[in-house]
């Protein structure tokens, strides 16, 4: 990649990244609804992930996972029970999230801007999933207590104001990526060299 | 290797793995990863004050434009508050001195007199349901440090309980916010000899922005309403710290009678809070720092049970 498209690039994503994620936690209020925040930082780096590949999605997602660690680190009780902050869950989150979102329905089709909805919600779901599973086994396993959401709970006040909030907070940000993005007219061009050229197709759906 | 390289999922599970690894390590209390993040702050923590200060200019700016009239309507209202509240204080700063002889007379202590107030503006707040922790900017650089087993209750400007500090940084703190399903604090009715009860975050209320209430003796009724406050048993929250009201109570059970309680203070909505740090810890930290024996950076461990 030359310099001038490659300093772009990176700037880009430096701005995106650091506003996207100081805006979330700054004013979580201006994007939640039915006592969830619109996922800024999950969403935008799932669409980068499947919008300009495999490599966008990772180091955008290590970067962002980085700042959500920063900013607000997710308490959980230790075994011992206390209250414990941890360094890494996000960082594994957005990791997963980019790489994952980077390889969602790319074999049979081109990178879809619809699909991009598709994307952002398969891995939404994804999240959220993992996340209560995660947390009703550490309850129910390491801590012995009970994990008190019940599924309806989890459905009508987790799950779904979340999904409806992650692709709403879709709309602007693919707009973004596109039409302000890191690369122009909004294709990653080194991308369709790559799958032409035959690119190892690990995600067969 | 090359070739290993190309393959995504192998990227992926190694990825995967090492990010695991870091999150158990990292668990572990003292760990040395917990700190790897700090330096992130050089660049993340002044952007997004940048960040908050343009928010808040844009929101002022909003309100200026809409509040208008509703600004010189409240302004004409305050003016004849003003005058009422002129006669009052006259009245009261005679009382005020009635009260300073009475203090004196019968060693009365305010409330919170044990108690330095550190005031600090929020940084972050949560970034979903479970990424919960809450910044503040208030660090080792304002004198105020976290030995092991102590904690600090934060309140805000109305002194009403927000949550408790659990980790201190050279320039922010965190704190576990009441809401959050580790939080644990006793509390009692605000009565004389009110009963007690135990206050914790509960997952399936969290969302609702509520907290669960047990341990109520089954000879206690309880109605909506009543004020809840805390009891300072354990010694680290002082007595009297507001929290919440009783929002409903489930009989159901009669071994296990719960509530749900409803704090007094909205998260979402602070811009400023305050921690309570007690003058004893305060002047041993001082001793402790002058005898070159206190290193700047402490962790909390707090058992559930001190969390009171």
């Amino acid at each position: 990649m030359n310099r001038g498209p490659l300093i772009r690039k990176i700037l880009v994503y430096a701005v995106y990244v650091l506003l996207i994620a100081s805006f979330q936690v700054t004013f979580p209020k201006v994007i939640s609804f039915g006592g969830q925040v619109a996922d800024l930082m999950l969403v935008f780096t799932v669409l980068a992930g499947y919008l300009f590949g495999f490599k966008d999605g990772a180091v955008i997602g290590i970067a962002m996972g980085i700042l959500r660690d920063y900013y607000a680190s997710p308490p959980i009780t230790g075994i011992d029970g206390k209250p414990v902050v941890t360094c890494a869950i996000g960082l594994l989150v957005l990791f997963l999230a980019g790489t994952v979102g980077a390889s969602f329905f790319t074999v049979k089709m081109n990178r879809n801007v619809l699909f991009a909805f598709a994307a952002v919600a398969f891995l939404t779901l994804c999240y959220k999933i993992a996340g209560h599973l995660a947390f009703f086994l550490w309850h129910r396993l390491a801590l012995g207590t009970t994990y008190n959401l019940t599924f309806g709970d989890i459905i009508l006040h987790s799950i779904l104001p979340q999904l409806l909030l992650n692709l709403v907070a879709a709309v602007p940000l693919i707009l973004l990526l596109k039409f302000a993005g890191p690369y122009k007219k909004g294709i990653n061009t080194a991308l369709i060299d790559e799958e032409k050229g035959g690119e190892q197709l690990w995600l067969t759906i | 290797m090359r070739g290993l390289l190309r393959k995504k999922w192998l990227i992926i599970l190694i990825g995967a793995l090492i990010l695991i690894a870091a999150v158990v390590f990292g668990a572990f209390p003292g760990s040395p990863l917990n700190k790897t993040l700090k330096p992130v702050g050089g660049i993340a923590a002044p952007i997004q004050r940048v960040v908050k200060s343009a928010g808040n200019t844009l929101s002022d700016f909003w309100a200026a434009i809409t509040d208008g009239i509703a600004i010189r309507n409240e302004n004409e209202e305050l003016r004849a508050e003003i005058a009422e509240l002129q006669y009052q204080l006259t009245q009261s700063e005679e009382a005020l001195i009635r009260y300073e002889e009475l203090q004196d007379a019968f060693h009365i202590r305010d409330t919170f007199s044990n108690y330095d107030i550190y005031g600090a503006s929020v940084l972050s707040r949560e970034a979903d349901e479970w990424f919960s922790v809450i910044r503040i900017a208030l660090g080792n650089t304002d004198g105020i440090m976290l030995e092991a087993g102590d904690s600090y209750a934060v309140v805000d400007v109305r002194m009403n309980l927000i949550g408790r500090v659990i980790e201190i940084d050279t320039n922010e703190s965190k704190i576990l916010p009441l809401t959050h399903e580790g939080f644990v604090v006793s509390g009692k009715v605000n009565a004389v000899n009110g009963a007690g009860v135990t206050i914790t975050g509960d997952a399936s209320l969290k969302n609702d922005g509520l907290c669960l209430v047990t341990g109520i003796d089954p000879d206690v009724i309880l109605e909506e309403g009543t004020e809840i406050v805390t009891s300072g048993d354990g010694g680290l929250f002082p007595q009297g710290i507001p929290i919440g009201t009783i929002e409903s109570v489930d009989y159901s059970d009669p071994l296990n009678i719960t509530a749900t309680l409803r704090p007094y203070t909205d998260i979402a909505d602070l811009n400023d809070v305050f921690v309570m740090v007690p003058f004893s810890v305060i002047e041993e930290q001082t001793e402790l720092r002058e005898s070159g024996n206190l290193t700047p950076t402490y962790e909390s461990e707090v058992s559930e049970e001190s969390g009171s």
